[in-house]
Parts: C-alpha cells; sequence; structure tokens
C-alpha cells in the first residue's frame, strides 16, 4: 500500500502547552482512518496542521510525495485533500446548490474575465459536476432553499457534498457524527463507507467511539497531543494506553 | 419572444427610449442634470454592491476612489487637454490602481479592522485632494470646459450626454451584473459566508478580495470620471465621508448582496429628495424616515439577496437548467 498522507514528527506548541507532539504516522491510498482521543487530545490541531490552517512549529506533512508542510490551506486544497469542519460551516446564507458549488468551482477555479466573457464550458463543468454531489447526498429537492434554513442533519450531508465537489483524494472528516442521534449515525457510517468502497480515502476523527471503531480499518490515537495507539480496532479497543487515556488511568 | 429576451428589451427600451423621451418632452436642463446625478450613483452603488454586499467587505472610503477618477478625469482635461475618448479609461484604471496599492496591506484585515482601515484611507485621499494644492487645487476644485468628445466627436447636446453616460453606465452594471451572476460571484460570496471554509475549498481568499476591491474602484473612479465631465466642476466635498455613507445607505436600504436593490437604492436616494424639493428644507428628514422605515420593515432591502438571485436565474435567464427536473440553479 502506497501511503497518500505521511505525517513525520508533527510537532505544535501553543505558548507553553504541546498540542501535538511528535505525530508520526500514516494514512494509505483507499484507506479508511480513525483519528480518535478524549478531549484536547489534539486531533482537531492534527487536522488543522494537516490541512495548512495552523502551521507546525516542527515535522513535515508530505501528501502524495510531496512535501506540504507550511503551504496556506487553498494550495493543500488545490493538491486533492478536501476537509469538513467540527461544528458544521455551510455558507448559510447561500442556496443549497451554490454550497455544493463552492467546492466544484474551488477545485476548478473561476476567474473574474472568464464569468463576464465566455466562460460557459467551465460554469457547466461546475453546475454538473454540483449536481451530481447534490443527487449524491438526496438534497435535489432543497436546491434553491437557503442552507441556513436546512435540518441539522442535511447541513452535515450538504457540507460533506461541498467538500465531495472537489473531488479530492482525501477526504478529512472532523467529528462528521456530532448531534446526531443513534440512526442517523448509522446512516452516515453507511455512506462514509461506501464513499471508501469506490476508493476514496478519508480520515475522520470522531469524539464518539462506536462510529470510529465500527468502520475504520485502522486507528490512531492520540492523548495530550501524543499518539498511544496506531492499530486495527479490536487491537486498540485492547490496548491498556488507550484504556487508561479514556477512563483516566493514573500511570501517565 | 421568451420572457428572458422581453425583459432584457424591456430594460434597454426604458433606458434608451421611455427615459429620454419623457427627458425631452420636458426638456428642461434641470431634468437631465437628474439623469445624470442618478446615472452616476447608480454606478457608484452597483460598484459598492461588488465588495460590500457580495464579498462582504464593509468599505467606508468608496467615495475617494470616485474622487480619483473624477480628479484624474478633470486634471488630464484641463491640464493636458486629454478628453473624454483617453480619460474615461485612464480615470478608472487609475483608481484601480490607487486601490491596488492600498489594498495590498488592507486585504488581511477583518469585518471592523477593514472597515475603519478603509474609513482611514478614505479620509487620507479626501485631504489629498483637499490639500495637495498644486495638483488639486485645493478647496477651489477644478473647472473642465472640454465636455464629452466621443472618439473625435463633440457631444453637447443634453440628450446626447444622457445616452454617452447612461450607456457606459449600463455596460458597467452588465459587467457588474456577470461579475456577481457567476460561479465567481459565488465565490465572492463565499468569503462573506465564511472565509476560512472558503480558504479549505481552494480559494485564494486574499487575492479575490482584492479582485473585488480592485474591480469596485475601478467601476466607482469611471463613475467619477462621468462625474467629472457632465458638471464641469469638481471640489474635494464631493467626495467626501459622508459621499461614502450616502453610497453605503443606497446599497444597504436596497439589499445587500443585491444588484437590482442598489440600483433601486441609489435611484430611491437620489431622485426622492428632488421630488420632495417643494417641501423644502424639511425634506431631508423625510428622507431619513424613508430610509429608517425602509431598514426597520425591510431588513434584507427593498429588493433582497435571495429574491435578486432568483430573478437573475428565472426572468433573466442566468441560471443553468441542465438537470433531469430543468429547474434553474447555479450559473449558466
Amino acid at each position: 500500500m502506497t501511503a497518500l498522507l505521511e505525517l513525520d514528527g508533527l510537532t505544535r506548541h501553543f505558548g507553553g502547552l504541546t498540542a501535538v507532539d511528535e505525530v508520526t504516522t500514516h494514512v494509505g491510498q483507499g484507506e479508511l482512518v480513525g483519528l480518535i482521543g478524549p478531549n484536547g487530545a489534539g486531533k482537531t490541531t492534527l487536522f488543522n496542521l494537516i490541512s495548512g490552517f495552523t502551521r507546525p512549529s516542527s515535522g513535515a506533512v508530505r501528501f502524495k510525495g510531496e512535501e506540504i508542510t507550511g503551504l496556506p490551506p487553498h494550495q493543500v486544497a488545490h493538491r486533492g485533500m478536501s476537509r469538513t469542519f467540527q461544528n458544521l460551516r455551510v455558507f448559510p446564507n447561500m442556496t443549497v446548490f451554490d454550497n455544493i458549488s463552492v467546492g466544484a468551482l474551488g477545485a476548478l477555479g473561476v476567474g473574474a474575465f472568464q464569468s463576464v466573457i465566455g466562460g460557459r464550458k467551465r460554469s457547466h463543468e461546475i453546475s454538473e459536476r454540483s449536481w451530481e454531489m447534490l443527487e449524491r447526498v438526496g438534497l435535489n429537492e432543497q436546491a434553491n432553499d437557503l442552507a441556513a434554513n436546512l435540518s441539522y442533519g442535511k447541513r452535515k450531508y450538504l457540507e460533506i457534498a461541498r467538500a465531495l465537489a472537489m473531488e479530492p483524494d482525501l477526504l478529512i472528516l472532523d467529528e462528521p457524527a456530532a448531534g446526531m442521534n443513534h440512526s442517523e449515525t448509522a446512516e452516515l457510517s453507511q455512506f462514509i463507507t461506501e464513499l471508501n468502497s469506490e476508493g476514496l480515502t478519508i480520515m475522520l476523527v470522531e469524539h464518539d467511539m462506536s462510529l470510529v471503531m465500527g468502520i475504520c480499518e485502522r486507528v490512531v490515537v492520540l492523548a495530550s497531543g501524543r499518539k498511544i495507539a496506531d492499530d486495527t480496532p479490536v487491537e486498540v479497543r485492547q490496548n491498556q494506553a488507550v484504556l487508561d487515556a479514556y477512563l483516566g488511568g493514573d500511570d501517565e | 419572444m421568451s420572457k428572458q429576451l422581453l425583459t432584457k428589451v424591456g430594460m434597454v427600451v426604458l433606458l434608451f427610449v421611455v427615459v429620454p423621451a419623457v427627458l425631452m418632452a420636458f426638456d428642461r436642463g434641470y431634468f437631465y442634470q437628474i439623469a445624470t446625478i442618478a446615472a452616476v450613483f447608480v454606478l457608484l452603488a452597483a460598484s459598492l454592491h461588488l465588495v460590500t454586499g457580495v464579498a462582504g467587505l464593509l468599505h467606508l472610503g468608496h467615495a475617494a476612489f470616485y474622487g480619483i477618477g473624477a480628479y484624474v478625469a478633470a486634471l488630464l482635461g484641463s491640464e493636458l487637454e486629454i478628453g473624454f475618448t483617453l480619460g474615461l479609461p485612464a480615470a478608472g484604471l487609475a483608481a484601480a490602481f490607487v486601490a491596488f496599492l492600498v489594498a495590498l496591506p488592507t486585504m488581511r484585515l477583518i469585518s471592523i479592522y477593514f472597515a475603519v482601515a478603509t474609513l482611514a484611507i478614505g479620509q487620507m485621499l479626501y485631504l489629498i485632494f483637499l490639500n495637495w494644492v498644486s495638483v488639486t487645487k485645493g478647496p477651489n476644485g477644478v473647472l473642465l470646459f472640454s465636455g464629452i468628445d466621443f472618439f473625435g466627436f463633440d457631444i453637447e447636446s443634453e440628450i446626447g450626454i444622457y445616452y454617452v453616460v447612461t450607456a457606459i453606465m449600463a455596460l458597467s452594471v452588465v459587467v457588474l451584473y456577470r461579475l456577481t451572476n457567476s460561479y465567481y460571484g459565488n465565490a465572492l460570496r463565499s468569503l462573506r459566508e465564511d472565509d476560512q471554509c472558503a480558504a479549505a475549498m481552494g480559494i485564494n481568499v486574499t487575492v479575490l478580495k482584492m479582485q473585488a476591491f480592485v474591480i469596485s474602484a475601478f467601476f466607482a473612479g469611471l463613475a467619477g470620471a462621468l462625474w467629472a465631465y457632465t458638471t464641469g466642476y469638481i471640489s474635494p466635498n464631493d467626495f467626501n465621508f459622508s459621499q461614502s455613507i450616502l453610497v453605503l445607505a443606497m446599497v444597504v436600504v436596497g439589499g445587500l448582496g443585491s444588484l437590482p436593490g442598489a440600483v433601486i437604492g441609489a435611484l430611491l436616494l437620489i431622485l426622492l429628495p428632488e421630488v420632495l424639493r417643494d417641501v423644502g428644507d424639511t425634506r431631508n428628514i423625510f428622507v431619513g424616515l424613508v430610509m429608517f422605515g425602509a431598514i426597520l420593515f425591510l431588513p434584507k432591502g427593498l429588493f433582497g439577496e435571495v429574491s435578486a438571485l432568483r430573478f437573475a436565474r428565472r426572468i433573466l435567464g442566468s441560471g443553468w437548467s441542465g438537470s433531469a427536473d430543468n429547474r434553474e440553479v447555479g450559473w449558466e
């Protein structure tokens, strides 16, 4: 398996706090990897380091064999990495369709000049790709509704559809099941598994263990910024360090 | 005839047949003057709409770029005898260039900090107009006698001037329409909504904000040149802070994010004081009340963004309807 994403000794300090401490791991092509850890373990910071929102204090990120450490988010996105956010960020005053189109236009690019004269071919491409993603998540009925008027669950799917419209090689999901009930979570895991089986590499952070343990092939566990486990769900479940981290063991 | 074509033809007929016919029927200089001022402010509001309504950057110094356009046109005309044909684009480009220079350090600022920075830029440029006497003639202003020469033709009749000003305004508004009712417009709107999120989608936030700011200044510069050529006299007070606020009020009353709203807002705030002229000095209170009432009862504006985008997609045919159910979504 070739590594799509490689993290090498990734570290980030915030003042005196080390939020992410020497994390080294990789995500292989086609893998579905989960990242878990108790509150404040550094999961979101790690995602921000990977996607360019936070610059690492030291260490390196390589994507498709190319070093992308310290690149701004839009350049990371252009290389084929797309992400969602922890607390659901859609564009509230734009329609559902327009929301998704931003993913497509971000990846394909649009120019000011093109939009005035010509540029029809590009517009069609964006429209068609956006519509495809809209149907994929079953939001076609709401195409012209403002995103703010969607239910919470549907906004979650909208955010994923927008990320998919970039046609990424790696999709990073930050707590996709947060705020969802049991049946919604089950439906979402089904969807994530389906995307993965089509060949999309996915990395997902979850606070709640059950989703991750159910669908991921491999689980990386962070505690206090350090990687304490990197194994199959079955192994991780029995890992003493992981149990201690979650249950508050005192042998730190 | 399809409804899209009918609407477009209707707008052209209104601007280039009906309004000129009315103006000629009354044939009073005063009406021509109001029509010209209305066209200039429609262009100013439409250009501010791009940066403040669509890209969401609260710009409090728009009048300064309007002023740069006016001064460049007036000074080229009065000092160097460079006429309208070259002076007009030069005015737009000069305003855009200054906007580019000040945008470099400003674009990373967010929300209220950006607003204060543009306020400072506006005041700075206003003070330059006022105090750089050797170039701008300071508080005396600049007189420009040359009028409008259009590729060698001198346009002297009032109706001729109306046609030139309106044509340039209309063409500019069409360009601004295309910029905002397109996927480029969606990219700009995504900055307004959540710029971090837009960056995660691959959008270069700083560059896009700069483009919106510079393009907006270009059209403000054109508006300034039109003002200089039609009034024949400009002075610093035409471009002070209260003008920036007036244009901002037009955009907000009309509907933030809505191009037809910006146009309606500009027409309302230019025409209403004129209609109320007989009321006397208290008319400004009425204008204020109308503005206040509009914001109170229609916070999304007289022609809000949602309706404006739907209007553009359905009635003007800018939407994409290639999906299975033929609904107008996205942009053509």
